[in-house]
């Protein structure tokens, strides 16, 4: 721990001045991925972070998708909460609930479908840690305010320490969402309100034995866990997007995202509005008794392939929420999968590009893959020479947005983008209507009276064709959703 | 119409709520307005979208129309700056790691 600065605050300031190969702007996901990659593979990183620790200012739903981090670092060391062993979907119209619920059988077993409930507090400082290890040097406390140029290129970043200017060949940008820096830099442009969601989140927790409760409440063994998802009027009101609700160890989190656009419109008050979806009668007895641990709030933006920013810049590359890499459709909500899948591979390409600088420096026998686990410095990480300045180029990056392409990100972002815009056309169809078609034939359907069966199958039937406009109408919705198991 | 038999759940005031995050007060607002005039001229009384999205409660309307600031009350969502369709909200972060501090996230 002592090498890891957070928590003691920053040293009292050092020079970290043309010290380092590159500076990372934000020790999330993606930002604490790229400077795992960079400094394994030799090079000398500043990791820069403007809350207390590494998590002290970040919120998410609950399940961290750990396909990339298992094969970055040790995940058994990591502190995680439960494992996913049930998806359930449900659609809540203002009364009633219609739910299905996945559990497969494999996902009792490691690696468990790489998806995990965690707390980020815990989280994002473990794998910053990490990072530490492998030789990056972090300062927490610390705002990046804005990107220095020269000629046009990125040569560094203002903070808000005493002692200003950090300058550094490479600056990767991975800042989040509300990304304040790229935006004044001219990277990126504000995302419009109808592409990002407003989300409220609270964590709670039992009298007593609340883990003994949790696991009653939601029929959990051991490790296992649940996540559960909410659509329709019940859980959002007239708004575009979802509820969710995770266990934790000893607490569950519950919260909800919509559109910014949709709370400005229809006048959506994102806490009454997550009053009236924990009382719905389908999911109210779940926290009856529950006590609030913690109450967050934060965006999501949700503009999908086509509001990617430009990747690389001469000196800047950007990754994770920063880059616009979270796919939230409804059905999917990931964004920390893509954050560490961008980091790395925008990691590397920094490696690829200083590897082909060939610049004399006394780190580069430890480059080309080999292990550094030597790296650790007592001087926590400030070398006290300053480099030789090194120019890397937009083109020198480019296997960042190549690699980035090939990789699942891209893919998943282009293949689902159709999705959300079909959604949100047949928003009224498939959150209001249908919901309560469905409801009203169940309801229908499972009648006990003395008519036949068949006649309230009949009219379940009838009641559902109507509303999705006949036999046409089904192969219809059919068809356009047909890519969904593609 | 319905009879579903409903708990009632009890649920936590916004006050309460906001006193469950860790805050360190950075000593003066991080959020402003860039031109009050704007605001007072564009947001009628209960229609400001700053205040229709905000989840902490920070911005309320006076009287005039131009909003008051419990900046002590951000949860640095930054909702409020993409709501805003006059683009009127200046938006920072508290210097040096002051503001909230999430335990759980
Ligand atoms: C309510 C909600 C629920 C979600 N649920 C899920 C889920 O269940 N599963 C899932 O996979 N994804 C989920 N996501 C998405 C996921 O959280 C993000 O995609 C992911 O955290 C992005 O990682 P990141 O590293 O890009 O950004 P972040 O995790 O936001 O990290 C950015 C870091 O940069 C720091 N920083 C920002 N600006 C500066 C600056 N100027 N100077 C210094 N430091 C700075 C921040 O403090 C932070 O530590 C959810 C998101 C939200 C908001
Ligand atoms: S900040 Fe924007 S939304 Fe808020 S009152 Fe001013 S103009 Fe209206
Ligand atoms: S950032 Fe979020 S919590 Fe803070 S004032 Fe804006 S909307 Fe409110």
């Amino acid at each position: 721990m002592n090498v890891l600065q957070s928590r003691e605050g920053p040293p009292a300031n050092p020079n970290y001045d043309h010290r380092y190969d590159a500076i990372v702007v934000g020790a999330g996901l993606a930002g604490s991925a790229a400077a795992i990659t960079m400094a394994r593979d030799g090079l000398d990183v500043l990791l820069i972070e403007r809350g207390s620790y590494p998590g002290a200012k970040n919120v998410f739903g609950g399940v961290m998708y750990t396909p990339t981090i298992r094969e970055l670092v040790d995940i058994d060391s990591a502190p995680t909460e439960r494992y996913v062993a049930e998806r359930r979907y449900s659609m809540l119209t203002e009364e009633d609930e219609i739910a299905a619920s996945v559990s497969i059988g494999d996902w009792h077993e490691p690696p468990h479908n790489d998806s995990f409930t965690v707390i980020r507090g815990d989280f994002d400082e473990w794998f910053a840690e990490q990072a530490v290890e492998e030789g990056a040097t972090l300062i927490t406390e610390t705002t990046v305010t804005d990107l220095i140029r020269e000629d046009g290129r990125i040569v560094g970043v203002e903070t808000d320490r005493p002692d200003g200017a950090v300058r550094a060949p490479v600056v990767v940008l991975a800042e989040g969402g509300n990304s304040l820096v790229s935006e004044s830099a001219g990277l990126k442009e504000t995302d419009h309100r109808e592409h990002i969601a407003v989300a409220v989140k609270e964590v709670l927790e039992f009298p007593g034995d609340s883990r003994k409760i949790i696991e009653d409440r939601f029929r959990l063994v051991d490790d296992d866990g649940a996540a559960y998802h909410y659509f329709g009027k019940g859980a959002v009101g007239d708004a575009f997007g979802g509820a969710f609700l995770y266990t934790n160890d000893d607490t569950i989190s519950v919260g909800l995202a919509y559109r910014i656009e949709d709370a400005v419109t229809e006048k959506i008050s994102p806490q009454d509005r997550l009053d009236e979806f924990k009382s719905h009668p389908a999911v109210a007895p779940i926290f009856r008794d529950a006590r609030t641990v913690e109450y967050g709030a934060k965006t999501i933006p949700e503009g999908g392939a086509s509001a990617m920013p430009e990747l690389v810049h001469d000196g800047a590359l950007l990754v994770g929420d920063t880059a616009g890499l979270v796919l939230n459709n409804g059905v999917h909500l990931e964004g920390t999968n893509m954050a560490v899948e961008s980091g790395f591979h925008a990691g590397k390409a920094v490696v690829k590009a200083f590897g082909s600088k060939a610049t004399p420096r006394p780190a580069d026998a430890a480059t080309a893959g080999t292990e550094s686990a030597g790296q650790v410095r007592a001087d926590g990480g400030v070398s006290n020479t300053t480099r030789p300045s090194v120019t890397v180029r937009a083109s020198d990056l480019q296997s960042y947005p190549d690699s980035l392409e090939q990789s699942f990100v891209v893919e998943n972002l282009e293949h689902y983008e159709w999705l959300i815009n079909r959604v949100v056309e047949d928003k009224q169809l498939l959150f209001e209507d249908l919901p309560e078609a469905l409801a009203d034939a169940a309801a229908e359907y499972f009648t006990i009276d003395r008519q036949p069966k068949q006649t309230h199958g009949r009219l379940a039937k009838e009641r559902i064709m109507h509303t999705v406009g006949g036999l046409r109408g089904a192969i219809k919705l059919g068809w356009r959703y047909r890519k969904m198991i593609r | 119409m319905s009879t579903t038999p409903s708990e009632t759940i009890e649920n936590a005031s916004l006050e309460d709520r906001l006193y469950t995050v860790k805050y360190q007060d950075p000593g003066e607002s991080h959020l402003d307005v860039t031109v009050p005039g704007i605001c007072a001229s564009k947001c009628k009384p209960g229609e400001a979208e700053c205040v229709t999205v905000c989840p902490a409660d920070v911005w309320r309307q006076s009287e005039d129309g131009t909003p008051v600031i419990a900046y002590e009350n951000c949860l640095e969502c930054g909702s409020c700056r993409y709501a805003c369709s006059q683009n009127n909200v200046e938006w920072s972060y508290p210097e040096r790691g002051a503001g909230v501090t999430y335990k759980k996230g």
